[in-house]
């Protein structure tokens, strides 16, 4: 009984905030409502049974994807005004083409519910690997079968550590960085000199 | 199928916290609209700033040195969190997983490697 | 009690929202990169979903690559995002077709 309750408060607030996420005049706003929607999302999914992906979802996006959006439309002064000048006069049609979208989606939840394509056998997918909990299940198949697919998102993260870096980096040349093997090295004598100047000559440097 | 009663605390804890945050933000405004001191006012409302008008726009930009360090947070908050089914799991995958886990590892260093040199870390 | 189609009306609903905002703000690239983390987002609950359904692991672990993916796609797009912010000083979808080099 909880359970349906808590389905339907997460799945109300996830499609509520969603709305606002791209309803509301703030980009601000816009960012904290994508937090919420995450939240919520991340319940829906603790509900059926994906305890680790829910926990992903919080680490990963509220944590830190939310928090790069957050950065970017505060770094960033932005005219937000202007740029919702299109808004009025898209919404007729993108709310068309929003209803036609959900229509097709509906109806092809309706025929997949009437049964008539079997495209597979059921219960011809694979067993689940037996492990004491979720977490671990999951490690079972993504370093046993999807070893590889791994490796790949693997690579992934590099070329998007490596684009981010190469695209926003800046050389600064008027800023002076702290080499510390630099300061190590050095030495008195290298920095010092030792001199025994006659009486009225001064010294050479 | 995972153990939902286990996820009770959470669910309760959410909701009192919930409870206990809107109360703190909505009972003063109830409050002050209810005992008459609620009397906003152009001046009263305005920022205020050492007894001066605010200097400038709030949202002043941030410098893209914060960006970096947000992208490359989020990079290894990812490698954090495939660490996790690894560790658990170790003892099913054995020595394909362990080196499998181990040339991820060595991609990311290689980024890390990267960003250092470009000197995406140093501050000033 | 709650089936699989509840989940899969939930992930609908998201997935034409995030549509929706692609239409609605087109000028704003922001809140269309925010747009396409909502139908990531959609896409996610239905293989976690099927994946619970189907008692097979593999929908959750394909929803870890999508989680992998979509963050490095907020990544570089913000990255090129600031970076022609920094050149043009909008971020109006419009003047995108100027780009070179």
């Amino acid at each position: 009984m909880i359970q349906v309750l808590a389905f339907y408060l997460f799945a109300t607030l996830a499609i509520l905030s969603a709305v606002l996420v791209i309803m509301s005049r703030n980009p601000v706003h816009s960012v904290l409502w994508l937090i919420l929607a995450f939240f919520n999302a991340a319940g829906l999914m603790v509900l059926a049974g994906a305890e680790f992906i829910a926990m992903l979802l919080v680490i990963v996006y509220v944590g830190a994807v939310a928090v790069l959006f957050l950065f970017v439309v505060m770094m960033l002064d932005i005219d937000f005004a202007e740029l919702r000048a299109g808004f009025v006069r898209n919404f007729p049609l993108g709310m068309l083409i929003a209803l036609v979208l959900l229509a097709e989606l509906v109806f092809g939840i309706g025929a997949w519910r009437a049964g008539s394509i079997d495209l597979a056998p059921a219960g011809a997918t694979e067993a689940a690997p037996m492990a004491a909990s979720n977490i671990a299940a999951i490690g079972q198949v993504l370093y046993g079968k999807y070893l590889f697919l791994f490796e790949s998102a693997g690579i992934i993260l590099l070329v998007a550590m490596v684009g981010a870096i190469v695209l926003t980096h800046r050389d600064r040349k008027d800023t002076r960085p702290q080499n510390i093997s630099k300061q190590n090295r050095r030495r008195p004598q290298d920095a010092t000199v030792n001199m025994r100047p006659e009486i009225g000559e001064g010294v050479q440097l | 199928m995972v153990d939902l009663s286990q996820y009770l605390p959470i669910l309760i804890f959410l909701g009192i916290a919930l409870a206990l945050s809107s109360l703190f933000v909505f009972l003063p405004m109830g409050v002050s609209r209810l005992t008459g001191t609620h009397n906003p006012d152009a001046e009263k409302l305005s920022e205020y700033e050492c007894g001066f008008p605010a200097f400038e726009d709030p949202r002043s930009q941030f410098d893209v040195r914060f960006y970096l360090v947000a992208i490359l947070f989020i990079i290894f908050d990812l490698e954090a969190a495939f660490l996790f089914p690894w560790a658990v799991s170790l003892d099913m995958t054995g020595w394909p997983g362990w080196i499998t886990m181990m040339v991820f590892l060595g991609e990311l260093a290689i980024g890390l490697a990267y960003a250092w040199k470009k000197g995406a870390l140093e501050w000033e | 009690m709650i089936g699989l189609e509840h989940y899969i009306v939930v992930g609908t609903v998201l997935f034409v929202l995030g549509v929706l905002g692609i239409f609605l703000n087109r000028k704003n690239v922001i809140v269309i990169l925010m747009a396409i983390e909502l139908i990531l987002l959609a896409v996610n609950i239905n293989l976690v979903a099927f994946s619970s359904f189907l008692h097979d692991l593999t929908g959750q672990i394909f929803a870890m690559f999508v989680l992998t993916v979509a963050a490095g796609e907020a990544a570089i797009g913000l990255a090129i995002l600031v970076i022609y912010f920094r050149g043009r000083g909008t971020i109006a979808v419009d003047s995108v077709d100027r780009l070179k080099g």
